[in-house]
């Protein structure tokens, strides 16, 4: 599994990675789309966002989101999964 | 200056396998100027049950010499979005670059179907636009090397992809 950006970040994106990865196969492709990993994911997000401030990508992220790619999608929900 | 990129390519494993193995992608032999990549937002759309997610990739740059006055600092930063839709058996990823982008913007989109003519293997089409800002007589110099490395660079991701399949299909066989 990859590394975070913020090192600090490592342990629990890669906690993360193996609930999405099982969830993914497991689930989602097999058409069972509910969520199970939002608590792992609120957490790696917490400690992402920092980091991603501390490199200043944040406003590079938020100006590079504005152009939507996929301009037929609904509009977005909160839930992760 | 915009430039053109258009592949059309196959993995002979299925569908579910190739999308499965996009996301374990990394790290890989083929991509060893990955050193980072983080999921910023995932969520599954509750109308149409597609996946969207948005990652962050970063690849510490290789730059030729000529680059290395325009371009301080060489790590670059990509952004990755992409939707899965498991009912039509579509993924469709979008990346590009997010700093040094007046210098070059590479746009890449790949589209994951079944392929037509065997359900047991995945069509993968990829598109790219490479564009630079650039004045003074260098954009075209820049964006022949972005074709050229961009060319290089999706090989290597083939490969690395080309891997990781290879490695779920053997844990598969072991029954891991």
């Amino acid at each position: 599994m990859s590394s975070s950006i913020g090192e600090k970040c490592t342990n629990i994106k890669q906690e993360y990675d193996s609930c999405f990865n099982s969830w993914y196969s497991e689930k989602f492709l097999k058409g069972d789309a509910s969520p199970e990993c939002d608590d792992l994911f609120f957490k790696y997000k917490d400690c992402l966002m920092k980091v991603l401030e501390e490199k200043k990508l944040d406003t590079l992220l938020a100006d590079a989101r504005k152009d939507n790619p996929f301009p037929n999608a609904s509009s977005s929900s909160s839930a992760p999964s | 200056m915009v430039k053109f990129y258009q592949h059309t390519s196959s993995f002979e494993h299925a569908w579910d396998n190739v999308t499965y193995a996009f996301w374990l992608r990394y790290p890989n032999p083929f991509a060893s100027h990955v050193v980072g990549c983080d999921v910023i937002d995932r969520q599954v759309d509750p109308e149409t049950g597609v996946l969207r997610t948005t990652r962050v990739i970063l690849k510490q740059g290789v730059l030729p010499r000529w680059g290395r006055g325009m371009i301080k600092n060489p790590d670059a930063y990509i952004i990755e979005e992409s939707e899965v839709d498991p009912k039509t058996q579509t993924m469709v990823t979008r990346t590009k670059n997010l700093n040094h982008v007046r210098v070059m913007q590479v746009e890449e989109t790949q589209t994951f179907t079944v392929h037509p003519e065997n359900p047991k293997w995945t069509q993968v089409k990829t598109e790219a636009r490479i564009i630079s800002e650039l004045r003074w007589g260098l954009t075209g110099r820049v964006e022949s090397f972005g074709i050229n490395k961009f060319m290089d660079n999706s090989a290597k991701a083939r490969k690395g992809m080309a891997h990781i399949l290879e490695r779920l299909r053997q844990n598969a066989a072991l029954g891991a």
